[in-house]
């Protein structure tokens, strides 16, 4: 809730100098309508108390994503539809089943697109701090089905075990799973990629497909403004070479990457550039060396719904691949039917594996804890150690979504100091240093 | 309506007394009970308690990060380890409701690997369809179970707001769990309608009629809880709340498909279809209010047992000050009862914060909200 205010730097130490955050005042007219109208413009406050907390910034990245999804769930729609017709024909479970899988992609799809677009609503007196935490809640539906198809392939591999009365053919079970699998490859490549189509991101990150590596930065930072964000690599998947993602902003904090990049202030990317992979061939060309400064240095990130999404459909082709092997045993030796369930099982426990790391932030998140790279006790050390300050108390770190971070304290002021003077150094430090920008300070006096 | 005094209160309803549920009880006694309830267990939650006396600000002088820690490490994975074997432990010497649901789980447990094996040695394909919906229930109710154990633990470095939370996920998993559940039972009835096959259901008979009475004990466990609309006064209610309707739906599904196939026997046709259809509309309607309330939790919506034009009021009295220009509050809840909020008040240069604080914290504490940060901002 509190912005940069404009006088400041005359009480900034020069380091704030390179901070680009960008005074509300200056938006453009895409702002959002304002909820309390503040008699003045020149306040500490944000007005209509949506400052940072609405999407003006972010709503192109997230138009991006809300169209990639649509694009998926029209790719999902037209191959479900050429699955059931072709199922109704060929008479076969099989291929209905196929499509019903197909059917709760689609169901997952609508799901992160409706949280895509619930989250830029603009926040309500009753709720106050935005919509953003819809993006969360419509992440863990997400997984939760995706534990519950994982559950249900399980069963239907046991059902298969069980009915053994030939009435299953391998050959066709590995069709239909094989066109299953490509239809997912597609979908994948389409989520996963950035495609850019004219956004004017600079973003280069490139992932090598299938399922080699995944990697998940958080969405929604406005990239004019120094946010937090949190950048957690891969799941289960070798990340030696997952991403060249570009961080314009200052960190105070740590990342948690096996990677090292190097964090310059919005220049070059080169040094990310040349840990791309080529043994991916693909390669996103056109958005690598791209001037990142004139875009403000927008991160190349992915919005966690996407992400989630992402995930669903990589699950899917698992176990395609599961299904695939299961039905080319049951094709080549119908006798070793035990494989089948066995290879179902093992897939199905890899496709959980690819949701625990998510489930870890989203159970963060929802449980209002410290977010990962935000380091308190260096915060609160580096708090008590301002002159002026005798102690802080009650010191409360919490994210809204993956991206934004609030914080809350008490602080203890010397009798004679002065409060505002304490209240901007305190604001200034904890924006510049740990990126937060939400933060509400109750300065006490001994 | 004022005899809900503390003495009464412990971590059940008492029986009798129905009033409370259903009464919008003045929100400001609602951290009473945290006080006074027995809270089972070996934590005092500094979260929860609070002075009777009246203190301006929060009276704790530790900072939160210097709590010590409770786990050897910092690591999640060993966290989430040691939390898990402090739950075992706490479940033997937990509180009663948690002995119950883990009474009811090793039940279900049983019950379900019971019907699998039997249901993989014979063949028949529906006791293990019923087998694995019971697997992933008792999955659900473990969690919850968890959630229950945990939930005491004190407030650490990185939660800094204690574990309660816990309570409403599981509770909202639960929902979420239900919601499914009756999808698919509309599903199944759509399956059957398109299908016309019922044979299967008559040897599913034993399997459902025991299903039904593991489920109607655990009803009767949390009975008190046995209502579609509840008014949370702990986080502990919703969490019990949650399992009760867990178990209450599952043993109307069960019903449901004792009733089918008696239906089928007297002749009746697509009784399946309609007793399923019956079923899937039931649980989703009970559902729907624990699904909505634990949603608006995690949402950080305004707690909802304060009016919002309370809220108003305040922000109003705030703003009558005369060196006060503007006043911006953000409430959300913690768990149900507990209530924190972030005030940002713009002043007049050079005025005594203190007389500020004072007041802003006194309007807010009468409305029940003790966690409040206020920051003054100099014009």
């Amino acid at each position: 809730m509190q912005m940069e205010r404009k006088n400041s730097p005359a009480s900034a130490s020069p380091s704030q100098v390179i901070n680009i955050d960008i005074d509300p005042d200056a938006d453009p007219p895409t702002s959002p309508p304002i909820t309390n109208p503040s008699p003045t413009g020149d306040s500490k406050a944000c007005r209509g108390g949506t400052c940072d907390l609405s999407y003006t910034k972010d709503s192109h990245e997230r138009y991006a994503s809300m169209r990639k999804l649509i694009i998926a769930v029209v790719l999902c729609v037209i191959f479900m539809t050429v699955e059931v017709i072709g199922g109704i024909k060929a008479n076969s479970l099989a291929i209905l089943t196929d499509a019903a899988h197909l059917l709760s992609d689609v169901a997952a799809f609508m799901i992160s697109l409706f949280s895509l677009w619930a989250a830029g609503w603009e926040a309500t007196p009753r709720q106050s701090y935005g919509f953003f935490r819809i993006e969360i809640l419509g992440a863990l539906v997400s997984i939760q089905m995706i534990w519950l198809l994982a559950g249900i392939l399980v069963y239907e591999a046991i059902v298969r075990l069980i009915h053994d009365n030939g009435e299953v053919k391998g050959f066709l079970m590995f069709a239909v799973s094989a066109f299953g699998l490509v239809v997912n490859i597609v979908m994948a490549v389409l989520l996963g990629h950035d495609h850019g189509h004219g956004h004017g991101h600079g973003h280069g990150h490139e992932h090598g497909h299938g399922h080699s590596h995944e990697h998940r930065h958080s969405h929604g930072h406005e990239h004019g403004h120094g946010h937090g964000h949190e950048h957690r690599h891969g799941h289960g998947h070798e990340h030696g070479h997952s991403h060249s993602d570009e961080h314009g902003h200052t960190h105070g904090h740590e990342h948690e990457h096996g990677h090292g990049h190097d964090h310059d202030h919005g220049q070059g990317h080169d040094a990310n550039t040349v840990t791309t992979y080529f043994h991916h061939n693909h390669h996103h060309d056109k958005d690598v060396k791209e001037p990142l400064i004139k875009n403000g240095n927008k991160k190349s990130k992915r919005n966690i719904n996407v992400h989630s999404a992402y995930l669903h459909v990589l699950g899917d082709s698992i176990q395609s691949i599961g299904v695939m092997i299961g039905g080319a045993i049951i094709w080549y030796k119908p006798e070793w039917k035990i494989l089948d369930l066995i290879c179902t099982l093992i897939f199905s426990v890899i496709v959980l594996f690819t949701t625990i790391k998510m489930l870890r932030n989203i159970l963060e998140v929802l449980m209002e804890s410290t977010p990962r790279e935000i380091d308190a006790t260096q915060l609160e050390k580096g708090l008590c150690t301002m002159d002026g300050v005798v102690a802080v108390h009650e010191l409360h770190i919490w994210a809204i979504t993956v991206g934004k971070v609030l914080l809350a304290c008490h602080v203890t002021i010397a009798p004679d100091a002065d409060a505002d003077v304490i209240l901007d150094q305190v604001i200034g430090y904890i924006k510049r240093d740990f990126n937060i920008s939400h933060v509400t300070i109750q300065i006490e006096r001994q | 309506m004022q005899e809900r005094k503390d003495a009464s209160f412990s971590y059940k309803f008492p029986d009798g007394d129905r009033r409370l549920a259903f009464s919008r009880q003045p929100s400001f006694r609602q951290w009473e009970p945290h006080l006074s309830s027995p809270s089972p267990s070996s934590s005092t939650n500094p979260l929860m308690h609070r002075s009777h006396s009246f203190k301006p600000y929060l009276a704790r002088s530790d900072s939160t990060v210097s709590v010590p820690f409770l786990e050897k490490s910092e690591k999640k994975d060993s966290t989430w380890i040691v939390l898990m074997l402090a739950a075992v432990r706490g479940v033997a010497n937990g509180s009663r409701p948690m002995k119950r649901l883990a009474l009811m789980i090793s039940l279900n447990v049983a019950y379900s690997m019971i019907e699998l094996l039997i249901g993989l040695f014979t063949g028949r394909v529906g006791l293990v369809s019923d087998a694995f919906h019971l697997t992933f229930g008792c999955g659900i109710l473990t969690f919850s179970l968890f959630a229950m154990g945990v939930s005491r633990r004190k407030p650490d470095e990185t939660y800094t707001y204690g574990y309660k939370r816990l309570e409403v996920l599981s509770a909202f998993t639960n929902s979420l769990f239900l919601l499914f559940l009756s999808f698919s039972l509309a599903v199944e009835a759509l399956h059957a309608f398109m299908q016309d096959e019922s044979e299967h259901k008559h040897y599913l008979i034993v399997s459902a009629v025991t299903n039904l009475l593991v489920n109607l004990l655990g009803v009767w466990f949390f009975r008190s809880y046995a209502r579609v609309n509840i008014v949370y006064w702990k986080p502990e209610d919703m969490n019990y709340h949650s399992v009760c309707l867990h178990v209450l739906a599952d043993s109307i599904r069960s019903a449901g498909l004792i009733l089918a196939s008696w239906l089928l026997t007297l002749g009746v046709e697509n009784a399946e279809v309609l007793c399923l259809g019956i079923v899937s509309v039931t649980v989703f309607m009970l559902v729907l209010p624990l699904f909505k309330a634990t949603g608006s939790i995690l949402l950080q919506i305004a707690p909802s047992n304060i009016h919002p034009s309370a809220f108003n009021k305040c922000s109003r009295q705030i703003a009558a000050l005369e060196e006060v220009f503007e006043v911006q509050a953000r409430f959300w809840e913690l768990v149900p009862g507990y209530c924190i909020g972030s005030v940002s008040v713009q002043v007049k240069n050079g005025v005594n914060e203190e007389r500020i604080l004072q007041h802003v914290n006194g309007l807010y504490n009468d409305l029940g909200i003790q966690d409040l940060t206020v920051q003054i901002d100099y014009r």
